[in-house]
Parts: C-alpha cells; sequence; structure tokens
C-alpha cells in the first residue's frame, strides 16, 4: 500500500517549515515560504474529507429542500449521488443546490417566518462548519511562532 | 528583492532630493497584499542616515485603490492627534519606479498580527485608549476644504447604500462560487438600512488591529489608508470592533479593552452619540465587506494573477470567520 496523498502533503508541509524556511535570509521570502508550508498543512488536514464533505452538504441540501420548498422532486434526480461522479461534478452539483437553497432562502427572508429562517440558518451553519477551515488558525500560529 | 527596484530608486531619490546617496538596505515586508512596502535606509554623502518607506501600487493587489486617496487621507492628518507618518513624495505615473508610490518617513514601533491573541499584552489597556481615542479623533476631523474637495468627486449619499453597492458589486464580479451566507448577508443590509448620518468624517477604511505601530505602550502611527474615502465615522468602528480582528477573545475588540470600554472612550472623543442599530447594521456591513476582499484575494489566486500565499490565506481563514459572523448576525436577528 502507497502513502496517501494527504501524507505526502504533511511531510513537505514539514519540510518547507522546519528545513527550507530557516535557510532564507531574506524576511520577506522567508515569511512568505512559511505561509506556504502552513496553508499546505491545512490542504493535507482537510483533503481526506474533500469528497465526502461535498457529498454530504449536497444530500442535506436536496432533503432540506424537499421539506421546505415547493421544487418538484423530478429536480432533484441529476443530482443523485453516483459512484462514477467525479469531484468536479460533485462541485457542479453544489453550485446549483446553493443556487436553490438561496433563492428559498430570499423567499422565506421575505416572507419573515421565523421557524423557517432558524431552519435555514441551522443547515447554513452546518454546511459553514463542515467546510471551514478557519478553527486551524491556532494550528498556523504555532507554525509562525 | 528586485535589484532594478532598488537601483531605480536610488536613482530617483537622488535626484529628488539633489544630492547623492549610497543604499544600505532595501527589504520588502510581508503581509498587506494591497501594496508591496519596503523599508529603506540610505546615507547620504555626510553619512546622514534616513530611514523611509516605500509603498508601490501592485499591478494586482486585494483591492485595487489610487495612490493618490491614500496621500490624501495622510495629508488630512499631519501634525495632528492622529499619528501619521511624515510624507515625502507621490507619484501616480509608471515612470519613475513601475508602479505609481508613495514614500514617507519611517516611523518608529512595530505592527502586530490582528490574529494573534495578547499580542498587545501587557500594555493592551494603554494601547486600547490611544485605540479608540484616536478612532474617535479620526472621527470628529474637520477635513479641510482642499482635501474635501479632491474627495467630493467619491462621495455620494446616503452613504451607507454608496458603500453596500461598491462592496456587492465586487462580490459579484469576483465570486468563484454562490454562498448562501453572504447573500442573505446583504440582502439584510438593504432591508434593514442605518439611519444616514448626521455628521461627514474621513473613513479610514480598513482601521484595526494590526493596522497601527506600537512601541511599547505608546501607538506610534497609523497605517494603511487605501480605502480612506468620506463617509459615517460608525463605518470605521464596525470595521474596528469585528470579531475577527479578536477572533480567540471576542469580548476584547482588537484584543485591547472591552467593548463597552472602547465604545465609551470613542463617544467621548468623537463627542458623537452612538445609535445601537445603526453601529449594528456596520457592524454587519464589516463583515460583507470583509468577505469581498477576501472573495477579491481569492480570484486572483484562482485565476493566476497573484500567488502570494497571503490570498489563498485571506480567501480561507479570514473569509471563514466573517461568514460566521454574519450567519451569528442573522441568527439574532431572528
Amino acid at each position: 500500500m502507497k502513502p496517501d496523498i494527504n501524507i505526502a502533503l504533511l511531510n513537505a508541509a514539514q519540510e518547507i517549515i522546519n528545513r527550507f524556511s530557516p535557510l532564507i535570509e531574506d524576511e520577506y521570502e522567508k515569511s512568505r515560504l512559511g505561509s506556504w508550508g502552513a496553508l499546505i498543512l491545512i490542504s493535507a488536514l482537510k483533503f481526506n474529507d474533500a469528497s465526502s464533505s461535498l457529498k454530504k452538504e449536497n444530500h442535506d441540501i436536496i432533503e432540506w429542500l424537499k421539506e421546505h420548498s415547493t421544487i418538484s422532486m423530478k429536480e432533484f434526480d441529476k443530482f443523485k449521488i453516483l459512484d462514477d461522479k467525479t469531484i468536479d461534478q460533485y462541485d457542479q452539483d453544489n453550485q446549483s443546490l446553493r443556487e436553490m437553497l438561496d433563492k428559498q432562502f430570499e423567499t422565506i427572508q421575505e416572507e419573515g417566518d421565523k421557524i423557517l429562517l432558524k431552519e435555514g440558518i441551522d443547515l447554513m451553519r452546518s454546511m459553514h462548519q463542515r467546510r471551514k477551515v478557519s478553527d486551524l488558525i491556532g494550528m498556523l500560529q504555532q507554525q509562525e511562532g | 528583492m528586485s535589484q532594478d527596484l532598488s537601483s531605480a530608486f536610488l536613482a530617483y531619490y537622488s535626484e529628488f532630493q539633489k544630492k547623492d546617496f549610497s543604499l544600505i538596505s532595501f527589504e520588502r515586508i510581508f503581509g498587506g497584499a494591497s501594496r508591496e512596502t519596503y523599508k529603506i535606509i540610505v546615507n547620504d554623502n555626510s553619512d546622514n542616515e534616513e530611514r523611509l518607506v516605500l509603498r508601490l501600487s501592485q499591478d494586482s493587489s486585494l483591492i485595487e485603490t489610487e495612490q493618490k486617496t491614500e496621500y490624501l487621507a495622510y495629508s488630512a492628518f499631519q501634525e495632528s492627534n492622529v499619528p501619521v507618518p511624515i510624507l515625502i513624495d507621490m507619484s501616480e505615473e509608471n515612470s519613475k519606479l513601475g508602479a505609481p508610490f508613495m514614500l514617507m518617513r519611517e516611523l518608529k514601533g512595530e505592527a502586530a498580527s490582528p490574529f494573534t491573541p495578547n499580542i498587545y499584552a501587557p500594555h493592551e489597556v494603554d494601547l486600547g485608549k490611544q485605540f479608540w481615542s484616536i478612532l474617535g479623533e479620526i472621527a470628529k476631523k474637520e477635513i479641510d476644504k482642499d482635501i474635501f474637495r479632491d474627495f467630493i468627486g467619491e462621495v455620494e449619499q446616503p452613504f451607507w447604500k454608496n458603500e453596500l453597492d461598491k462592496w456587492v458589486k465586487i462580490i459579484h464580479e469576483d465570486s468563484i462560487g454562490i454562498e448562501p451566507i453572504l447573500e442573505a448577508g446583504i440582502r439584510h443590509l438593504y432591508r434593514n438600512p442605518p439611519k444616514e448620518s448626521e455628521t461627514i468624517s474621513m473613513v479610514h477604511g480598513d482601521y484595526r488591529s494590526g493596522n497601527f505601530l506600537y512601541s511599547e505602550n505608546k501607538i506610534t502611527g497609523i497605517l494603511d489608508w487605501e480605502m480612506a474615502h468620506l463617509g459615517d465615522p460608525l463605518e470605521d468602528l464596525g470595521w474596528a470592533l469585528s470579531p475577527i480582528w479578536s477572533w480567540q477573545d471576542k469580548d476584547r475588540p482588537a484584543y485591547l479593552l472591552k467593548r463597552e470600554d472602547a465604545l465609551k472612550i470613542w463617544e467621548e472623543t468623537s463627542n458623537i452619540s452612538i445609535n445601537k442599530d445603526d453601529l449594528n447594521w456596520w457592524e454587519l456591513f464589516a463583515a460583507v465587506k470583509g468577505m469581498a476582499i477576501w472573495i477579491s484575494a481569492g480570484n486572483e489566486f484562482k485565476s493566476g494573477t497573484n500567488i502570494d500565499p497571503i490570498n489563498l490565506f485571506s480567501a480561507w481563514i479570514p473569509g471563514d470567520i466573517h461568514l460566521e459572523i454574519i450567519l451569528d448576525t442573522l441568527e439574532k436577528n431572528i
């Protein structure tokens, strides 16, 4: 079994931060390379979950729209999760679904139904929690240190 | 560092000052992707040392702004209670250094990262008092008629709509994908506008932790005025208070003083009474404006126009934080 891509990225980041960056005397170039190291580290930590997170997000938006919109069920057929779909295709589906969610939430904002507003925000928060990398800011600061 | 640039600078500066200089150092400072910033030390024939800061426009930057705007803003506060660097020269042409630039004397002090908790300890109280009172001074400053005239071309009222339209346009031009949280935040702002300000103030445009120099317990300079404009004084206050600048200690905006203490100092210095609803609007606006900046950075990075890692960092970390702030605000307003 070969090492995974995220392991390769993780090791590359450590090499950049610990071996190459200290060799550079120019402060600007040193900071710039150090930043690359930290950003590659974040990429490594998020890499494994990228595909499954996208599928989960698409699934959650579809279920929410089925419950809270008048969109025909047939409309959702094209977003089916299939084994031969690439991550780019899931990303395209995701953009279409986000657009549908945005339109539906706009209607909810106009109508001002507090329960639906809360449910929409809850969905968007779960989407954001899954995607965000800002919780890794502490790790970035450690690298800077 | 570009050898061509340092040579061009030396030739330009010698010509400008009408005497010969030798270059001691020419170093680029990391960060601040809106301008390339260089710290320069030169010596003249009599061995007098001069420490300078050169701000050079980038072909591609987070937000494209004119050097003239920044120069006018610095000019407005020379020899005032708002510490700013002494200006030496500016040029909006490419002929001298390959890009428009502004040259100023270096101020003493250091700048901190806005994302590092407790970075100002043990001087956070002293620095906090100065930070919020200087912002009050900016808000109450009567703008010189000549400077006002130079800015007036860009003043349209209501200020809130002028600013919101400007940043929403950038969002919709530069977005890589659809972000329902951000769109919901934008709609909320348009539907619940603030009252139009009775005061026209100089707005710094990026007044926050990290954009000032300090030496121990003293603020020595307010920097980065490239987004300065005339507008509602609450705009700067909303931006400076944003939880993004104290994400790991949200009760102490800018990692300095408690929020209520900060607001009290600002009100006392500016002589402006804060309307809480209006301030809430400007705080949400700050998150939307921030998103415009981070989206623009992400676009630069993705298109390959500017692959400085600061652009990727901006799109990832501050972009995530401001989205969360928008979500929190929307939820509070249900």
